[in-house]
Parts: structure tokens; C-alpha cells; sequence
């Protein structure tokens, strides 16, 4: 019996009274490292299941929220495809594209890495809930050698329609041996409501596979949003991950990255930037579990108002893992005095010859750097403007598709109003 | 032009400037000269507007009075600062910095606003004339150049925005001679009748190659002489020992030479 039919049957019931009848999960409270900061009381609003069937389309002007990336695309609203606004005709050769509830019901097999993480693999109940609710979302597979030129486009749409105010999605990203492909996923929402969405990816890299991993995060400041991705690397394999935690309350973005082939290397950077009263939380797990890896973390935040950023960033080498080249560095810019960066790195170095980095600064805007600007004539917001678009400026440019780089510096230059 | 009357700036209570007064003329090239300590740069941000000085006396640009104004007003008015030690500000364009800074001046001057194409134009011309690398548009400001690429970074901007009014900082400090040429002939092709350069210096080797139709000597915050361009080599040959207080702790970087005879 898979784990996928097992799940299936507890969603026939509610989910959440079944896991926690046979395999008790406990909500994450403060005193969890990784959920210390999160609004706990928020989480316990949230009500998972299906929404009404009014809220499964995209509403037309949710459309010019989204980049307009030329290529497939998938649209998941409140946890279910949109059929009418995914399009999944004229895949180049080598890429499979399907949407999760047809890949369940035509090939479980494939996904049992998804569905079945083992024990270890539900590290909180947010997991248990999406490997039971998340029947939909994408697939892709890209076959070896293969190379996609084109961005595969996964969004994921959030309207709350107040009973049920939550929703899981999956997707699952399996690239070949010496294949590549670029994955953008894009997150927004609608509404005025309370409510959130909590969705996983879960990538599988074979031998010298390359994936670009794009995240967008957008959705409005009513809602919560969880995204977790964990990503398994073969040797020689590639994986560039961009994240941008721009919108919710609580903007969740968790990286759990095992290097577990040789020389496999993982380039993970992004940028959070909280006004309000949000909390950006990126949580960054990095497992050396094999020779000769390198990876780096790298992530800014620009935090105004009462808003909060959170960095949480591991570098677990495990015995064996000879040869490890790890980097850390997480750069906050405080806007206002009641704004605030909690950084934390968590290291773990078990094997020998390892180069380990790691270093952060907390800073604000550079005073003399703004009156160099004004005694050019430039108003001291326009100052201030370009100065945080500077700071800001490493990770929009790390992003390798203009259409997104316009799209993440139109949205910056709108929340700096 | 410019009249500045009994200026006055301290830090936190510490006198710098005691009464400073100068004058100058529509067309005219002005040097300030002093030791260490002077109160050359302080002068010179006291006009640009730097927080931090309790600010009195009066200083006035065509009319306006430049001590009430934000830093960027004064630019609207014409005044420039070519500063010391140019700020490097990493992630923003040069080119994008340029636009937007020349864009803000004429914008409350009530001009329109230059659009990139033609701001492309203008770019050049300025990059051509400090014989610069083509690349150096697409950098981002002063972060990673070389000392002497900062000072043409701060001509070129000179050269962009035009002021009535260009106050130049040590701009000669930390230049071999042929980058201290090509600055030169930069301040020298944009000298016309009608804008006017004060150029604060340790050194009379700038004045070889930019030559001052007047010469300030400023120590201890207040102007002590003032003659044309031979005075520049008179303190060149005898320091400023002719006008130090004893009391002073400056330390002139020069033998005083003058002091012994």
C-alpha cells in the first residue's frame, strides 16, 4: 500500500481529525525553533478543506497580477486547477506537464517520493496537512538530456471564501539526467478576507540536472501563506533557487536542500521585503550528505514599518561529506526603528576539510549615501528610493528572466510608495 | 553669484568656521587654499547642506538664501559639490543616477525632463569629454572604481548637470598627473561666463593646469589673505607658516621653509 492511497482515504473523512487520531501531530507552538516567530493564534484560523465551487476560477483581474511568462502554465486556485486558465498545449519535447490530480489518478507510482516522506519527512503538522489535502497542483517531468528553454509557470491562487479559508497544493518537479529546466511559482491572492494557502514542492534532481527554481510571493496582507520546498540532489546536479517573500501576514518560504550525489551544488538567494506589520520567515535547511558539494545561501531583507523578517539558515555537513564548500550571508536594511531582523545560523559540520562562511549584518540606510544623492538634486524620498532598490538590487538581478526582474522592481517600487 | 557674509559652523559645540566671508563673481574660478584643519571641507558641506553643523551668517546663490534650503534644493539652484571622498552606492546605475539626478534638477526648475534616448546623448558627450570607459555608465556609482575614476565620476556629473556654482573638494587629492589633466581640461571646457568654480585644495599643483583668477588662504575657519594666482605659488614656496597661529596644532604637510628665514 502506498502512501498515496493511505492519504486518500483520510481525506474521505476529515483530515485533520485523522491524522491526528492515528499519528497525533501537534500544531507548532513558539517554543519550536522554526515557528517562533509566526502568529500562532493566525495559523489556528486557518480552516483547511474545500472551497466553494465559485472560488475554483481566477477572477480576470487577478490575471495582471501575474507575470506574463509566454509557455505552459498551470493555475491552481484554492487548491483545485483552474482548467480554462492553465495551458497545457504545445510542450516542447522531453517535458511532461500534468496536473496533480490527473498524474493520482493515471500514475500514483511516480508519486510516492511526494506522498510518502517517511517519519522523518513530517517535520510539523503543515506537512501532514498538505501530503493529506494537497490532491492537486503540477507535475513535471523533464527527460533526460533534455534541455526547456522555456519557464514552466505554477501559480497558486488564494481567494478565502470565509468556513473554509485554507488550501494545500502540491508540486512535484522530477528532472533527468543532464536535463534542465526553469520553474517559476508565483503565489497571489484575492479577496479582503482572512485565510491562506500551504503548498509544497518537492524536486527530485538526477545525475548533472540543472533546475532554476523561481518563487514569487504575493499574496495579500489578510492572508497566510506556507511554502515549503524540498529538494533532493543527485550528483553534479544544479539547483538555483530565487525566492521573493514579498506579500501575506506570515510569508513562509522553507528550503530543505539535500545534497546527496557528489559535487552537487545549491545556490539559494532572495529577497524579503515586509511593510506593515508582515512577517517574512524564510527557514533554509542545507544537507551535505556527500563529498565535494558546494552550496550558498544568500538573502537580503528590507524590513519598514512594524514588519518583521526572519532568516533562519542551516548548514548541516554530515560524516563523509569531505570536501564541503558551504556559504551563508544574510544582509537586513531597517527602515524604521520599530521594524526587525532575527537572523540565525545554524551550523552543523560533522565531516572534515569543509570551508564554512557564514556572516550577517543588520544596517540602515547609509546617511551619507543619501546626502551625496541629494546634493545632486534628488528628493530625499527619491533618495531613499534608490538607495533600498540598490540594496535590493543583488537579488532582483540574480533572477535570469527580464519579465520577472520588471515584474519583482514594479512590485517594489509600488510597496515603497 | 555667491555671498557668503560672517559664516559660522560648529560640530557639537566645536567652533570650525569663525566668520567666514567671501565673494564671488559670475565667470570667475576661485581657490581656497589651508592647511589641515582649516576648515576647507567644512565650508564646503556647510554651503551643500550636510546635517550635523549649527549653521550661522549668511550665504546666498543668485539671491537665494542657501542656508534655509534642503540639500537638494541648493542643487536646484545651481550649487554643486564635487566631494573629497564620493560616496560608492552599490546596485544603483550610474546611468539611472545621472537621469534621475539631472530629471530632479530641471524638475524644479520647471523644465521638462529629459527621456532616456536622449539622456543616452548627454551621457556621452560628458563620458567622451573625461575620456572615460564606455562601460562606466553601467556600473553602479563610485562602488569598486579607483580613486581617480571617483574624482571623474564627480566631473562628469559636474559636466551633466551643469551648475552655476561648482564647489570641488580636494578634487585634485589622490590623482597621478595625467588623471589630474584630464579633470583639469574637464572643469576648464565647461568654464563659461556665466558659471563660476571654487576649487578647495591643499596643493597649487591644480592651479598649474586650472588657473584661479582668485586666491584665498583659510585658517583656523576664517579667511586670512586673499590675492590673484601668485599668492598660490608664494604659499607654495613658504607653507602656510605666514599665517598659523602658534597656538594652532596643524601641522602643515611641508616643510616651513619660510619659518626658518
Amino acid at each position: 500500500m502506498t502512501a498515496a492511497t493511505t492519504t486518500t482515504k483520510k481525506s474521505e473523512t476529515s483530515p485533520v481529525t485523522q491524522l491526528e487520531q492515528s499519528d497525533p501531530i501537534d500544531y507548532p507552538t513558539k517554543r519550536d525553533e522554526a515557528w517562533r516567530y509566526a502568529p500562532h493564534r493566525e495559523l489556528g484560523r486557518l480552516s483547511f478543506g474545500p472551497l466553494a465551487a465559485s472560488a475554483r476560477s481566477l477572477p480576470e483581474e487577478l490575471e495582471e497580477q501575474i507575470p506574463a511568462l509566454d509557455g505552459p502554465r498551470i493555475v491552481v486556485v484554492n487548491g483545485v486547477v483552474d482548467d480554462f486558465r492553465s495551458d497545457l498545449t504545445g510542450l516542447p519535447d522531453g517535458l511532461g506537464l500534468w496536473t496533480l490530480a490527473d498524474a493520482l489518478s493515471e500514475q500514483p507510482e511516480q508519486l510516492d517520493a511526494h506522498f510518502d516522506r517517511g517519519a522523518d519527512g513530517i517535520v510539523d503538522a503543515f506537512v501532514a496537512l498538505n501530503m493529506a489535502l494537497g490532491r492537486d497542483g503540477a507535475v513535471i517531468q523533464v527527460a533526460e538530456g533534455h534541455e526547456i528553454a522555456t519557464a514552466i509557470h505554477i501559480v497558486d491562487v488564494t481567494i478565502p471564501d470565509g468556513t473554509q479559508n485554507a488550501s494545500c497544493a502540491g508540486v512535484v518537479v522530477h528532472l533527468g539526467e543532464g536535463s534542465s529546466a526553469t520553474v517559476v511559482e508565483t503565489r497571489i491572492g484575492g479577496g479582503s478576507e482572512f485565510g491562506g494557502s500551504n503548498t509544497r514542492t518537492t524536486i527530485m534532481l538526477d545525475d548533472n540536472a540543472t533546475l532554476d527554481h523561481i518563487l514569487l510571493q504575493d499574496v495579500p496582507s489578510t492572508q497566510i501563506q506556507l511554502t515549503r520546498i524540498e529538494v533532493t540532489q543527485a550528483a553534479g546536479s544544479l539547483f538555483r533557487a530565487r525566492s521573493f517573500n514579498l506579500g501575506a501576514m506570515y510569508g513562509r518560504v522553507v528550503y530543505e536542500v539535500h545534497l546527496a550525489g557528489e559535487g552537487a551544488r545549491a545556490d539559494l538567494s532572495g529577497l524579503y521585503f515586509g511593510l506593515g506589520d508582515q512577517t517574512l520567515d524564510q527557514q533554509l535547511t542545507v544537507i551535505h550528505a556527500a563529498k565535494n558539494c558546494t552550496s550558498r545561501q544568500a538573502f537580503r531583507g528590507v524590513l519598514d514599518n512594524q514588519s518583521t523578517g526572519v532568516f533562519n539558515g542551516g548548514i548541516d555537513v554530515r560524516p563523509g561529506a569531505d570536501g564541503t564548500d558551504a556559504e551563508q550571508s544574510n544582509d537586513n536594511l531597517l527602515l524604521s526603528n520599530r521594524a526587525e531582523a532575527n537572523t540565525q545560523p545554524r551550523l552543523e559540520i560533522l565531516a572534515d576539510d569543509v570551508a564554512c562562511r557564514h556572516g550577517a549584518t543588520v544596517g540602515q540606510l547609509d546617511g551619507e549615501a543619501l546626502y551625496y544623492l541629494r546634493t545632486r538634486g534628488i528628493s530625499a524620498d527619491e533618495a531613499r528610493r534608490l538607495l533600498i532598490r540598490g540594496f535590493a538590487d543583488q537579488a532582483v538581478q540574480a533572477v535570469h528572466i527580464e519579465i520577472l526582474r520588471t515584474w519583482i522592481t514594479d512590485r517594489l517600487g509600488h510597496g515603497d510608495g | 553669484m555667491l555671498h557668503v557674509e560672517n559664516l559660522t559652523a560648529s560640530i557639537g559645540g566645536t567652533p570650525i568656521l569663525k566668520g567666514l566671508d567671501l565673494t564671488v563673481g559670475a565667470g570667475e574660478v576661485h581657490a581656497i587654499m589651508g592647511p589641515n584643519g582649516s576648515g576647507k571641507s567644512t565650508f564646503a558641506h556647510a554651503l551643500a547642506g550636510r546635517d550635523g553643523y549649527e549653521i550661522g551668517g549668511t550665504a546666498t546663490l543668485d539671491g537665494a538664501d542657501l542656508l534655509g534650503m534642503e540639500p537638494e534644493a541648493r542643487a536646484a539652484v545651481g550649487l554643486f559639490l564635487g566631494f573629497q571622498y564620493p560616496v560608492e552606492i552599490p546596485g544603483v546605475n550610474n546611468m539611472y543616477f545621472l537621469r534621475t539626478a539631472l530629471n530632479s534638477v530641471r524638475r524644479a526648475r520647471g523644465e521638462t525632463e529629459i527621456g532616456a534616448r536622449d539622456f543616452l546623448a548627454v551621457a556621452q558627450e560628458a563620458v567622451d569629454l573625461l575620456e572615460m570607459k564606455q562601460d562606466f555608465l553601467n556600473r553602479s556609482v563610485n562602488a569598486g572604481f579607483s580613486g581617480g575614476e571617483k574624482k571623474r565620476n564627480e566631473i562628469l556629473q559636474m559636466a551633466v548637470l551643469k551648475p552655476r556654482l561648482a564647489v570641488l573638494d580636494e578634487t585634485d587629492s589622490g590623482l597621478d598627473i595625467d588623471a589630474l589633466q584630464i579633470i583639469a581640461s574637464g572643469v576648464n571646457e565647461l568654464s563659461d561666463p556665466e558659471r563660476s568654480v571654487i576649487m578647495i585644495t591643499h596643493y597649487q599643483r591644480l592651479l598649474d593646469y586650472i588657473k584661479p583668477d582668485f586666491v584665498h588662504v583659510l585658517v583656523d575657519g576664517r579667511i586670512v589673505a586673499s590675492g590673484d594666482h601668485t599668492l598660490a605659488l608664494h604659499l607654495e614656496d613658504h607653507g602656510y607658516a605666514d599665517y598659523l597661529n602658534h597656538e594652532l596644532d596643524d601641522t602643515p604637510e611641508r616643510p616651513l621653509l619660510g619659518a626658518a628665514s
